[in-house]
């Protein structure tokens, strides 16, 4: 069976995927457009999890893949066409919550989604959240929690940025656990993710929005 | 309740190994009177002794004369050594009888069983039998006065308070009874008077987040009367505890209600245990109750908001006191509740209770012990360190999130083994299956493994029979049209695969923690100790093929049964052991399992299915 590259990544085919890549990179193709093979894959890879078909370490392991080709295919990169970031995020999981594997896919997803990701890690305090606002200027913020009652952190983080007036400068999406359309009101944030692709498409949206 | 005059004609028979007690009326046969007290022989005839499958040990007393069926079923040796089919045996006498586990159905899944243990009763409360001398004009002292000084003479103790609800009723009592009675004590104070001669009764109870367990105990000599479990009545409020959690924070009138509900179906049971046995709750004059932290708190009524946010803080972790009247317990007014010490917010007296009652917190080691649940809690003992962990293992071995999940109960499937081909199972009551309970899932997990259909990484592999696609995903078909039909199939989906792994890795992450914390490795483990009523039934190789447990030879594994119900039994006669059980709690340390050096990458390795070992993070293959 001949694999493409799109087809060897998102079939975790680590042999297969790494040779095509080595091959397309010596016939001289350009870099750019492997990398945009690669992030097809990992489209794919996303979906596949979404519907149960690809676990945990499914993912850890795409992801080593597309580790090993892009550090093969970065250094042939032209300079001014460094591997470009689409738009930059910042994530964590509120205050009170301290899990995080949930949070860790998200960001996965993100990365290799092409953003720039700004973690934050677990039981991360409102003002954490307001302060890497500011420093940063980072408009797309990322709440996750899995407890219950993390909702009422992510109530209070997203208070927080009001108060320090920068409510309309961001926009906020939460994640993980039982959310939905109502846990979205009651915090307060612009929207809600089920998985880490929904993620990924919510960043996406408000990036082609502005 | 029954009148007493109705059981003249009625024997006591006594069930061992459960140790449970009914009544016997004399043209009932033994199957249904065990059937009567709720205690499950098989009868697969329907009584007719066709079968053979209700088999039992008569130990003493007399019973009818062997049918001709038995005499059919039996050996004239074995008839000699008292085995009897209980649908053709009636009582003849009071009776003890010893039931084989092969003649026990799996009806009675809420779990009370757990080894007898013995231990020399020291109790906290006495019961002194005394007669008083009667009140006249020449001694017309006041009837406390002559009760406290008699007995402090009689017995050389010290009373010198009476609970207030005594001093209400003891003149009355003490007229009706002659003047002769029991005078219950404790810590100086005379909490209650019991008539002439009846048992000092006490009740343990084990509070589960799905399930209760209580059991009626003759204090003198720590056996159990009576057992009986219900299911938790607060389900109704949510079926995990975070959710009852959540239900009271955001309306905190509700506190009231969900405290009410425990607290009656706990009355409830304490009413029936005293029927099965003939006494009066008033005869219970002292209680213990062990629970998870989050059951412990909603029980006394103490805040739980804390314990749902890190640092998930218990308001109360010592042991506590408090009078069953306070508590709203029905039995003795003047008794008092002890509540065993809590460790964690996730990790409680039930998981101290399994420690006391399996002594294994004083063991050398290293030992692992688990209680497997909706949360497993943890311990390893290792040269008298004792070191705790709590995983979110969830409710898919209770059935739940998964599509044809189910609690143990009639008609789920509870074993399952695939072989040529062919899928063969057991279900509960040997009824129709109507789904797949805690222990059947692990099998079934197992099973698909070894098969081939599912790989390592827990994948359903396309390409085998009996696997289809359905609404996005794929499935593998248990039991389907052909095998019966009028339900809808029971199948196994790719969800349900990774609800299971995701279980599963919570609980071998829990133990490779609690190893690395303690720099072993798991060939040092001596013995591995699996409590609670998944854990009791679940088949261990199972376990250990899909990587739950870790891989190690079948002999170090122990199932003690519901072992939390146990050390409130053993708490509840001895004093002894609630200062041991205290001071155990204080030596456990525990770490949060989210915050352990190497979680993320353990967990992720521990999701892989088969038989291995977890060392420096990666996973190495174990023959």
């Amino acid at each position: 069976m001949s694999y493409t590259l799109v087809t060897a990544l998102s079939d975790l085919r680590e042999e297969e995927a790494l040779k095509i890549s080595e091959e397309r990179l010596n016939s001289g193709e350009n870099p750019q457009g492997i990398l945009d093979d690669a992030r097809s894959a990992m489209e794919i890879v996303g979906k596949r999890f979404e519907d149960s078909e690809y676990f945990i370490p499914d993912l850890v392991y795409s992801g080593e893949i597309l580790q090993q080709i892009t550090a093969m295919v970065k250094p042939k990169l032209k300079r001014n066409s460094q591997v470009e970031r689409i738009g930059k995020i910042i994530i964590g999981t509120v205050a009170g919550d301290i899990h995080d594997i949930g949070k860790n896919i998200v960001t996965f997803m993100l990365d290799i989604n092409g953003f720039e990701v700004h973690d934050l890690g677990i039981d991360v305090s409102e003002q954490k959240f307001v302060e890497t606002i500011k420093e940063t200027n980072i408009n797309i913020v990322g709440l996750s929690g899995f407890l219950t009652l993390a909702f009422d952190s992510m109530k209070e983080t997203i208070e927080a940025i009001k108060s320090a007036g920068l409510r309309d400068d961001v926009k906020i999406m939460i994640g993980g656990g039982q959310i939905d359309e109502e846990i979205k009101k009651y915090t307060g944030a612009d929207s809600y993710g089920k998985d880490a692709m929904a993620a990924v498409s919510i960043a996406k949206a408000w990036l082609g929005g502005k | 309740m029954k009148s007493e005059k109705g059981t003249v004609s009625a024997y006591t028979i006594d069930f061992e190994p459960v140790g449970r007690r009914g009544k016997c009326h004399k043209s009932e046969s033994l199957l249904a009177c065990a059937h009567y007290v709720g205690i499950g022989i098989n009868s697969i005839c329907g009584g007719t002794g066709v079968c053979h499958s209700c088999k039992v040990q008569v130990l003493r007393g007399n019973v009818s004369r062997p049918t001709s069926k038995e005499l059919e079923a039996f050996t004239p040796e074995e008839l000699a050594q008292g085995w009897r089919l209980a649908c053709q045996t009636y009582p003849l006498t009071d009776c003890k009888l010893s039931v084989p586990p092969e003649s026990m159905t799996t009806l009675q899944r809420i779990q009370v069983e757990g080894k007898e243990l013995r231990v020399e009763p020291e109790l906290p409360v006495r019961a002194y039998q005394s007669a008083f001398t009667m009140p006249s004009l020449s001694n017309p002292k006041a009837d406390t006065d002559r009760l406290i000084e008699e007995l402090n003479h009689k017995y050389h103790i010290h009373c010198n308070t009476i609970e207030i609800n005594v001093l209400r009723s003891l003149s009355l009592q003490l007229r009706s009874w002659d003047w002769r009675c029991q005078v219950i004590v404790r810590d100086d104070q005379v909490i209650g008077l019991n008539p002439w001669q009846t048992p000092l009764l006490g009740l343990a109870v084990d509070l589960g987040t799905t399930k209760v367990a209580a059991y009626l105990i003759d204090m003198n000599n720590g056996r159990t009367l009576a057992a009986k479990g219900i299911m938790n009545p607060q389900i109704s409020l949510g079926e995990d505890i975070i959710s009852r959690i959540t239900h009271i924070i955001k309306s905190p009138d509700k506190s009231l209600k969900i405290r009410k509900l425990i607290v009656e179906g706990i009355n409830d049971l304490i009413n029936s245990l005293c029927i099965e046995v003939g006494a009066n709750p008033e005869q219970i004059f002292d209680a213990v109750v062990v629970g998870n932290t989050a059951m412990h708190h909603l029980f006394v009524g103490l805040p739980v908001r804390q314990l749902a946010l890190s640092p998930f803080v218990p308001a109360v972790s010592r042991a506590l006191d408090v009078k069953a009247k306070d508590l709203g317990l029905c039995i003795a007014s003047g008794s008092y509740v002890h509540l065993l010490p809590n460790v964690a917010g996730f990790v409680g007296s039930d998981h101290v209770a399994m420690l006391l009652a399996t002594g294994v917190w004083q063991a050398k080691g290293p030992i692992v012990a688990i209680d497997i649940g909706t949360n497993t809690e943890v311990s390893l003992i290792r040269n008298g360190k004792i070191t705790a962990v709590s995983c979110a293992s969830g409710p898919a071995f209770e059935g739940g999130h998964i599509k044809d999940g189910m609690r143990a109960a009639t008609g789920a499937i509870e074993r399952l083994r695939i072989a040529d081909n062919k899928i063969q199972y057991q279900t509960i009551d040997k009824a129709p299956p109507i789904g797949i309970c805690g222990s059947g899932i692990l099998d079934t997990l197992c099973q698909l493994f070894l098969s081939g259909v599912i790989d390592a990484g827990g994948r359903i592999r396309e390409d085998c029979s009996r696997v289809r696609n359905y609404k996005r995903q794929r499935e593998f078909v248990l039991v389907g049209e052909e095998d019966h039909k009028k339900q809808s199939d029971i199948t196994i989906t790719q969800r349900d695969v990774r609800e299971l792994q995701l279980a599963k890795a919570a609980i071998r992450t829990g133990i490779q923690v609690l190893l690395e914390a303690n720099n072993c490795t798991e060939n040092q483990i001596r013995e591995v100790i699996i409590a609670g009523a998944f854990g009791t039934y679940i088949d261990v190789a199972s376990a250990l093929i899909i990587g739950m447990l870790p891989s190690l030879p079948l002999d170090r594994f122990r199932q003690v049964g519901n072992a939390a119900g146990m050390g409130a039994k053993l708490a509840l006669v001895s004093s002894t052991k609630r200062a041991e059980a205290q001071s155990l709690a204080a030596r456990i340390k525990y770490i949060e399992l989210g915050t352990a050096p190497n979680f993320n990458q353990t967990f992720i390795q521990t999701s892989y299915l088969g038989r291995y070992r977890i060392r420096e993070g990666k996973r190495e293959g174990v023959d």
